[in-house]
């Protein structure tokens, strides 16, 4: 009977209200979508990481031609300044810390130029020597990388050494800039959606006094005269969230997993359905942002 | 079933005290009238009751319980044991008088089969047979007030409080609200009634409890509106309303 009545007052509370109801509802919706879209950002990221941290490697890259660096003074990379490197690569003071190595010769690297750029009318005008040999340096710990960098950079017929894990750090770090960004926005819509519920809350509360005002006289507790309003935002706050999953789970679909995920075929993309993990939390997030801003309102304006 | 020790309720520390040191108790199934000037603490007086507002001294004990030991989170249970009627009605202006008198059940989360058993049962005892499904504006000023007592007892309470329930209506009719609140006061509940209407004060010969200026003036039973106790000082005669200032 009681749960029947509560609901029966929460039905025409939401008719009542129905403008600011869809408000709460809109406000709510692009808020999650944001908290979403940041929570879809960080899972791209770890996932990248754990594809490539095992992929990627140190690469030392030999002098050619046109290289300029001082350590190329002599012109391109000599047989006996590849031995030279080969041994260091070898030797105590840098084997510990190497997995494995291997040389890509110029032709290999014009291979796999070739491969990667195998749409791109670019691949026809470069030559294998206009690309450099290089050692490819799988490392124990990556983070070591400064270790190669040190011995190798001075080395004479080395060009550079590259971490290619820092080039995947520029591109996370843009990333977690993107998702800093929908954070923030997230946050201040979250500020509107909590302010906006608390004035849904007032008005609802207001043109009901007459009804509160009885139910206090004749001894209704406290949960049967405040729980219609916070459930009133909670539902509205609900549906908020229900539509950011589904908003989240769509571009994770259609974008990531049917679009970029083909175009980019040799890159970890995540799925739609990793992306359903996030809706708990979504949602958990919405109802406590609907129940403690309605029972801080409620607090002020409904006493018992 | 109401004691009131040593009560005192101060509003605004500039003015005087609404009540002010009041003791006085009323006993189970008693009618009392509360009369005083406007301002003389009435209001306040069942306001304290029903825990609206917290003494600022002393104690009130309602049903033998102190109310100030009543966490706010059982405070509808007292009020459950406690009906309340006003000058105003408080109806809810679009239910029916059936819904009305329910609307009190149903928040306290009664049954649909005992709503629909007791309502026409306690509707009869204020006189409102067939008009169940009247709405308050297309009752009489009196009618409104039955349903509003209607509802006020629906509950069963031990205790009911009326705060000039008969101010809106004409003397008639007055009558006719005196005669259910009795008919109530006969079948066991306590009835405490402010009012300014001396017609009825009259007729009812019951307790009177007069307040002035936030004390108890006289407490008599059988009593008149004003008093009927033998004047002491010569010079004042007529109201006797300050017999007993100075006691
Ligand atoms: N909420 C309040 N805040 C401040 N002062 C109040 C409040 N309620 C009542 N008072 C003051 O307390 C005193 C007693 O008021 P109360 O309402 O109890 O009188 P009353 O006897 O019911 O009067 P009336 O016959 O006009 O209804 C008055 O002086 C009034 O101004
Ligand atoms: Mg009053």
């Amino acid at each position: 009977m009681r749960l029947a009545f509560i609901l029966g007052e929460i039905g025409g509370g939401l008719r009542r209200n129905v403008s600011m109801v869809v408000s709460v509802i809109l406000v709510t919706f692009v808020s999650l979508t944001f908290v979403g879209t940041a929570g879809m950002l960080q899972m791209q990221i770890n996932q990248m990481k754990g594809y490539w941290y095992d992929k990627v490697q140190v690469a030392v890259f030999l002098c050619v031609d046109t290289s300029t660096s001082p350590s190329c003074a002599s012109g391109p990379a000599t047989d006996e300044q590849k031995k030279n490197i080969e041994t260091l690569l070898d030797s105590a003071a840098v084997k510990p810390y190497v997995t494995s190595w291997a040389y890509e010769s110029q032709a290999d690297a014009l291979k796999h130029f070739k491969e990667q750029f195998a749409n791109s009318p670019i691949v026809d005008s470069v030559s294998a020597d206009q690309l450099p040999a290089s050692f490819r340096v799988n490392m124990v710990n990556p983070e070591k990388y400064q270790i190669i960098n040190e011995t190798f950079s001075a080395t004479p017929g080395v060009e550079t050494v590259i971490d290619q894990r820092q080039l995947l750090e520029k591109l996370f770090s843009v990333m977690n800039i993107a998702s800093l960004v929908a954070v923030g926005i997230a946050g201040l819509m979250i500020i509107c959606a909590i302010l906006l519920i608390a004035t849904t809350i007032r008005l609802s509360a207001f043109s009901r006094r007459r009804e509160t005002g009885i139910m206090r006289l004749v001894g209704a507790s406290k949960a049967v005269i405040q729980l219609p309003f916070v459930l009133e935002g909670v539902i509205a706050a609900v549906i908020g969230a229900v539509l950011a999953s589904g908003t989240v789970w769509a571009v994770a679909k259609f974008f990531i997993q049917d679009y970029l995920a083909d175009q980019y075929k040799d890159t970890a993309f995540i799925s739609a359905n990793q992306v359903l993990i996030l809706t708990p939390g979504l949602l958990v997030l919405g109802i406590l942002l609907a129940g403690i801003s309605s029972l801080l309102t409620l607090r002020k304006y409904l006493k018992v | 079933m109401i004691r009131f020790d040593n009560v005192t309720k101060i509003y605004d520390q500039k003015t005087r005290p609404a009540l002010d040191s009041i003791s006085l108790e009323i006993d189970r199934g008693e009618f009392v009238f509360l009369v005083g000037a406007s301002g003389s603490g009435k209001s306040t007086f069942l306001r304290l009751v029903l825990k609206e507002d917290h003494a600022t001294g002393g104690i009130v004990y309602v049903a033998g319980q102190n109310v100030a030991n009543i966490s706010s989170w059982r405070v509808p249970k007292l009020r459950r044991g406690i009906g309340v009627v006003f000058q105003d009605f408080r109806l809810l202006p679009n239910k029916t008088v059936f819904a009305n008198v329910a609307f009190a059940m149903q928040v306290i989360g009664k049954s649909r089969g005992i709503i629909r058993e007791t309502v026409p049962e306690v509707l009869k005892t204020v006189g409102l047979e067939g008009k169940e499904n009247r709405r308050p504006h297309e009752l009489s000023g009196g009618e409104q007030q039955r349903v509003a007592i209607a509802r006020a007892v629906v509950n069963k309470p031990g205790i009911l409080l009326a705060d000039e329930p008969t101010g809106n209506l004409d003397p008639t009719t007055s009558l006719g609200i005196m005669k259910v609140l009795d008919k109530i006061n006969r079948n066991g509940t306590t009835v405490v009634m402010a009012t300014h209407d001396d017609d009825i004060v009259n007729e009812m010969r019951k307790r009177v409890i007069e307040l002035r200026n936030g004390v108890v003036l006289r407490d008599e039973a059988k009593a008149l509106y004003t008093s009927m106790m033998p004047i002491i000082p010569a010079a004042d005669s007529g109201s006797g309303r300050s017999a007993g200032a100075h006691k």
